[in-house]
């Protein structure tokens, strides 16, 4: 398996796991997270808002589920998570970390890589750079309406670490699942038509399906969000949800679906490539019930992927520690610990 | 160093891993613009309850169990900074005293700024000489965990009633012995109820030579150099040791009175004519028997004799003491229950009679497991008229709840070694010196031969100390059966 190559030598420099994988991203991640750390600029405040209206609402679920059989043919699982968090404020911006694991499951072992956590220190001046600068390093593209505020960079900059890491896995596993936390949607700020396209083609290209499970979403059918209805069937199975029309430049990559897993009263969107055929759609949701530990209608692996980037409080202590002995950075206003409480599919605090 | 948090007289602080500091150890909090000080004593470590602690232990931890393998790619090198904040520990301090103006004053109502004071370590050498615990007659105690000595003044033991305790085998007696021979080298007089036989060699180096105490310390056998001549007995002590030691019923007392008066009138007490007088009084048959049984006791004890030159050498013994100091070793080894309870309650008498005649000026009774000697009605004397007599007892025991509850709370000095069973610490922690998570928190975890010292002799700063050795013969060790097999 092409996974097994992952043999990382633990050296002081920094290395990454594949030669045909292109590190640009997370070098100017190292980089940019430096620079902005140890140079300080002085202020210019200026605040903008985006709106973030995706989805449009004349969405049917199909009355008929798509009822599932746990497949048992050895299949690799592997799943992608990202976690962001503002760690604290400075006299002139905000800081942040970020990280990200790739997790997956072979012969019954969970292995993983995780990459961070990366520290930024952005401020209202450097916020536009520092995007642009990864932007450009990951997708290849300066494509950008508008600069995000301060409270998206977060975000932002996790995101580009996430599609890093779902690209790694959609090329060095093959005959595999691939699930993504979020949705196949794109055309958004941060996930751009061309580079959702190629992703899901990568993966179609070595065997792989990627499946993509919403911990929430805003859909609804008759006033009810889709993941609150109940048809008279017993778990596992699959509810497709069709006749949702994005407005443009969004895009929905994916067919979407409500996956009730497991006999409890959990339900997720889940989104699978457009272009497979229904059955290899269905089988693929099968080969995961068959390989994976499901809880709650959701995937161990993706539980896992979550768990292993969140930030705890304790972590968050110590990054200001580092922040302060080693960048001597002040911090002007902290978090409230209380407030950072992780549930199971829990994020960092700013998420969602 | 950080400090924390403050509720009464505990302080809590916060301590990271660079900073190694245990349960024992004396912290100084200074709050240089209050101009005052702060002595608190860590009581207890544990972990920093540091936020989101749980979550990442759980996360090393997935469903099924198998840990996840994996790399971690941390080029910010985080993680460090991760396991030092994870290590971080509170040391839960007493505060003992405040420093102000030079001189310490036991206050604790006091708030140091929690931004501006600084927190340091207090070194023992240090906090012994703000207590001033040392004067003119030192005794070296041992060494504290910072290899200071620790010293302690003789008269802080000098009208004092003391407790060690701990544990079988922790070094209770060792501490005993090192405390008498040093109190016999400033001309103490000093008694030992010696249970076991453990102090006969004091008077010997471990190689056998004579050492410098040998001409102080005298070894009194009962019943073989250690007698009591009829003749000068004393009816009262005779009747306690009768009623107490042998439990002769009342009525029976009083005729033993009646013979006994007789026989003195005509000048014939000695052991024989007691028999014989017993034999022939006019009494009740049952008072008889019971008198004739008391009398049999006594004579097989062997520690009553005619001879008066036979019962000599107590006295002697104890006038060369006072002398020169010394130590009298009782030594009740092979000495029955019944004898022994004989014996101590002779001694007793004889020593308060030659303190109320000032034949004696004071003197230091060191008792071994007390309760399988000392009767009830004692326990109460031994801390008030025997103390104001001029008798300073030391207990030494591994069973502490045989000693009552008002001589823990009028203890001045208390010596305790390692317990473990929560009963026993318990017990101990009633003693009016002492406040009770002290000694919970750190007997249980002081290795042999340390002790938590506390009371008037470290002047109320407990502390614990590695007894020092002592190069004399022991025999405390337990015989062994198979020691020579070996
Ligand atoms: N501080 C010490 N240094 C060296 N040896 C000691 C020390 N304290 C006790 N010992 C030895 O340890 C053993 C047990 O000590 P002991 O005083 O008899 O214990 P306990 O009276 O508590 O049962 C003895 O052999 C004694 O000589
Ligand atoms: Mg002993």
């Amino acid at each position: 398996m092409v996974i097994q190559q992952h043999t990382i030598t633990t050296t002081q420099k920094y290395n990454f796991p594949h030669p045909t994988i292109d590190t640009t991203l997370p070098q100017r991640l190292i980089q940019l997270s430096l620079q902005t750390l140890t140079h300080t600029p002085s202020i210019s405040m200026q605040l903008n808002q985006q709106p973030c209206n995706i989805e449009s609402h004349s969405l049917q679920l199909k009355p008929q589920p798509i009822l599932l059989k746990p497949k048992h043919t050895p299949t690799i699982v592997a799943a992608v998570d990202t976690s962001n968090i503002k760690i604290g404020e400075t006299a002139t911006g905000i800081l942040i970390a970020i990280r990200g694991a790739n997790i997956w499951k072979q012969n019954h072992i969970y292995r993983y890589i995780r990459l961070g956590p990366f520290i930024f220190h952005t401020t209202e001046e450097n916020k536009k750079q520092l995007y642009t600068t990864l932007q450009k390093a990951y997708l290849n593209t300066t494509h950008m309406q508008t600069t995000p505020t301060l409270q998206q960079m977060p975000n932002r900059i996790a995101n580009l670490l996430e599609k890093w890491l779902q690209t790694m896995l959609t090329k060095t596993i093959n005959n595999g699942l691939i699930l993504f936390d979020g949705s196949l949607t794109s055309g958004t700020p941060d996930t751009p038509t061309l580079h959702m396209r190629e992703t899901l083609q990568t993966a179609r290209k070595h065997n792989n399906t990627i499946l993509a499970f919403s911990k929430m979403t805003n859909l609804r059918f008759n006033g009810h969000l889709i993941t609150d209805i109940y048809p008279k069937h017993t778990p596992p199975y699959l509810i497709e949800a069709i006749g949702l029309k994005p407005k443009p430049p969004i895009t929905l990559c994916g067919d979407i679906y409500v996956a009730r897993l497991t006999k409890s009263n959990c339900a997720f969107r889940l989104d699978i490539d457009k272009e497979l055929s229904p059955q290899q759609k269905t089988e693929a949701v099968e080969k995961l019930l068959g390989n994976d530990i499901i809880t709650q209608s959701y995937p161990e692996t993706l539980r896992l992927a979550h768990i292993l980037c969140t930030f705890t409080a304790n972590e968050v202590i110590a990054m200001q520690h580092y922040i302060q002995r080693k960048h001597r950075l002040r911090l002007i206003n902290r978090p409230d610990m209380h407030k950072l409480l992780f549930g199971p599919f829990g994020k960092g605090e700013t998420n969602q | 160093m950080k400090l924390y948090k403050k509720e009464g007289n505990i302080i809590q602080i916060l301590s990271f891993p660079s900073e190694t500091t245990e349960k024992g150890d004396y912290l100084l909090i200074e709050d240089t613009d209050a101009q005052k000080a702060l002595i608190v004593q860590v009581i207890d470590t544990q972990f920093a309850s540091i936020p989101g602690i749980l979550e990442e232990l759980l996360r090393s931890l997935p469903d099924g169990g198998q840990p996840i393998q994996g790399e971690d790619l941390d080029p910010l090198e985080i993680a460090p900074h991760i396991t030092y904040i994870q290590d971080a520990s509170l040391l839960i301090c007493k505060i003992r005293a405040t420093i102000e103006n030079n001189s310490l004053n036991p206050s604790t109502s006091w708030l140091p700024s929690r931004s501006q004071s600084t927190v340091r370590k207090l070194s023992i050498p240090a906090l012994t000489k703000l207590a001033k615990t040392d004067g003119k007659l030192p005794i070296q105690l041992g060494a504290t965990k910072d290899a200071s000595l620790l010293t302690i003044d003789a008269s802080s033991l000098d009208g004092r009633l003391n407790i060690i305790t701990g544990k079988k085998e922790t070094g209770k007696s060792h501490l005993s012995k090192l405390l008498m021979l040093n109190l016999i080298t400033y001309k103490a007089t000093v008694v030992v109820f010696d249970l076991n036989g453990e102090y006969q060699s004091l008077g010997y180096t471990s190689d056998g030579k004579r050492n410098a105490y040998h001409d102080k310390i005298h070894v009194l056998t009962p019943s073989q150099n250690f007698k009591a001549a009829l003749k000068q007995l004393n009816l009262h002590v005779l009747l306690e040791i009768l009623t107490h030691a042998l439990h002769l019923p009342g009525t029976s007392a009083r005729e033993f009175r009646r013979i006994w008066r007789s026989l003195k009138e005509r000048d014939m007490l000695n052991l024989h004519e007691l028999g014989e007088a017993i034999r022939n009084w006019h009494c009740n048959q049952h008072v008889r028997d019971a008198l004739f049984s008391r009398y049999h006791a006594l004579v097989n004890s062997g520690f009553f004799t005619d001879s008066i030159s036979e019962a000599t050498l107590l006295e002697e013994s104890l006038l060369k003491a006072k002398q020169q100091g010394g130590a009298i070793i009782i030594n009740l080894r092979n000495t029955s229950p019944i004898d022994r309870q004989i014996v101590v309650e002779y001694l007793l008498a004889k020593l308060v009679g030659l303190l109320t005649s000032d034949r004696l000026k004071a003197i230091f009774l060191f008792a071994e497991e007390a309760h399988l000697y000392l009767r009830e009605t004692y326990w109460d004397d031994i801390v008030t008229r025997m103390r104001h007599f001029g008798i300073f007892t030391t207990f030494v025991t591994n069973q502490p709840d045989t000693i009552r509850e008002n001589i823990y709370r009028q203890a001045d000095n208390i010596f305790l070694f390692n317990f473990t069973n929560e009963h026993d610490l318990e017990v101990v922690s009633r003693a009016a010196r002492v406040d009770a998570e002290t000694v919970k928190s750190i007997a249980r975890d002081l290795p042999p031969h340390h002790c938590l010292t506390l009371g008037k002799v470290v002047r109320d700063f407990p502390m614990v100390i590695k007894v020092k050795a002592l190069d004399v013969k022991t025999m405390g060790e337990t015989r062994l059966f198979f020691k020579d097999v070996n």
